[in-house]
């Protein structure tokens, strides 16, 4: 037995570490990095989708409410459009009342002078006629018999009627 | 298990039962035949002093040193053929083997991450080869190749750990990893950090063959004593070696990754906080 506790021999235990290296990097290059990258891999690309899906359902979120804004002011404007054609409407609708109010004011007013003016012609024209046969029947009455001067009215109003 | 099954299995075992016990009956008889006393077995699975191998006609060796060799052999031609064969047609979904792969892969890469989350890339490939080594090697002893020794006697190739030479290069080396690591990432401090733990290569060391070699006894005398040897070893042997394995693997790969954690982690000053300047005597009685 040699002085060496538990016969360690060191050039028995560099031949172990060198087959434990040799062991390592057979390990490590075909085994342990090929399956580590594969992993790193697939879990890079299964992020990516994630991160795709992410930015995919945030951008649909902006646009939506990007519409919806949109949507909320195209309503503000329909209602400020439609209070202002309302309003517009109702001005115009005043306008037409108004006019036809004064045209109807007009053709009363008008109707009104030319009745007077008619009823004034007519009683003058009547005041004339009455005179007239006042006068015709007075001078009948002075110089004609009766039944003359009733020929003669009779006649006269024949006249008239034609 | 209908009727029928059951009768044949029942035959079976008692067939068996009837074997083994006409075997121990009989090995009981037989005078004790063996070549070498167990005392000789044993001292030897220690020492390693008398049954040497010749490696390549150039030196003796202990025959643990070939069973290294042969581990390497078998993870070459393992590793070369997943490489070849199996790993480029890796899919996304993975299959049974791909499975088995990246759960190994994963469980020492999550190791290293979980105990040492400064530095964990190095490491996590080491835990990696040396858990499988470690599991490896001692399941190899399980098939028994047999090799000549050198005194002409046929020895069966033991777990390469058993060797008091294995165990001490896997805890130095294990203790220059965590010390690399130490020095790559804090310097001088990582390692003052790793001259602390000094008895860290000696106590792994010693952890591996002793565990490896407890193993490595009972079995041997379970295996010396003819009467124990129908059925008993089945479980004595199979099932300490794989426990062993397991167990080892697991111990020694923690140990690293939580030790080379602690001297990669760097540490944060924290700056002192001024004490107050007492007063003097002379102001306070003013």
């Amino acid at each position: 037995m040699t002085g060496v506790p538990l016969n360690l021999d060191w050039q028995q235990i560099l031949l172990h570490l060198m087959n434990f290296v040799i062991l390592f990097a057979i390990l490590y290059f075909l085994l342990y990095k090929p399956v580590r990258g594969f992993m790193d891999k697939r879990k890079a690309a299964y992020q990516e989708m994630d991160d795709q899906a992410n930015q995919n359902k945030q951008e649909a979120e902006e646009l939506k409410a990007q519409y919806e804004q949109q949507l909320a002011a195209a309503d503000a404007e329909i209602a400020e459009k439609k209070a202002a054609a309302i309003h517009a409407a109702e001005a115009r609708a005043k306008g037409i009342e108004q006019k036809a109010q004064d045209e109807a004011a007009d053709i009363i007013s008008k109707a009104k002078r030319q009745a007077e003016s008619e009823r004034d012609r007519i009683v003058g024209e009547a005041g004339d006629t009455i005179t007239e046969m006042a006068k015709e029947a007075a001078e009948k009455a002075l110089f004609g018999t009766t039944s003359d001067a009733f020929d003669s009215f009779l006649n006269m109003v024949e006249d008239e009627a034609k | 298990m209908n009727k029928k099954q059951k009768i044949r299995a029942g035959i079976i075992f008692g067939v068996a039962f009837i074997i083994l016990l006409a075997g121990s009956v009989i090995t009981g008889l037989v005078k004790n035949g063996h070549s070498e006393e167990i005392q000789v077995v044993m001292r030897d699975a220690v020492l390693h002093e008398t049954f040497k191998v010749n490696l390549f006609g150039l030196i003796e060796v202990n025959p643990g040193l070939i069973s290294a060799f042969c581990v390497t052999i078998i993870f070459l031609v393992f590793c070369l053929i997943v490489r070849i064969f199996v790993i480029p047609k890796f899919k996304k979904i993975p299959g049974k083997f791909q499975m088995f792969l990246e759960q190994m892969v994963d469980l020492f890469s999550n190791m290293g991450k979980s105990n040492s989350p400064h530095a964990y890339k190095f490491v996590s490939a080491y835990i990696f080869a040396a858990g499988a080594y470690i599991c490896i090697s001692t399941i190899f002893e399980l098939f028994g190749i047999q090799v000549m020794t050198t005194a002409g006697v046929s020895v069966a190739l033991p777990a390469p750990l058993s060797d008091i030479n294995g165990a001490v290069c896997m805890g130095c080396l294990s203790y220059l990893v965590i010390m690399g690591g130490g020095i790559a990432k804090n310097g001088i401090k990582g390692f003052g950090k790793t001259l602390k733990e000094f008895s860290l290569p000696i106590s792994m060391s010693f952890r591996l063959f002793g565990a490896m070699l407890s193993g490595a006894l009972v079995t041997e005398l379970v295996y010396h004593a003819t009467v124990m040897s129908y059925g008993v070893p089945v479980i004595v042997g199979v099932l300490f070696t794989l426990l062993h394995a397991l167990i080892q693997a697991y111990v020694l790969t923690t140990l690293v990754s939580t030790y080379f954690g602690e001297v990669t982690e760097k540490t944060v000053k924290v700056p002192k906080e001024k004490k107050p300047k007492k007063q003097k005597k002379s102001a306070q009685a003013a």
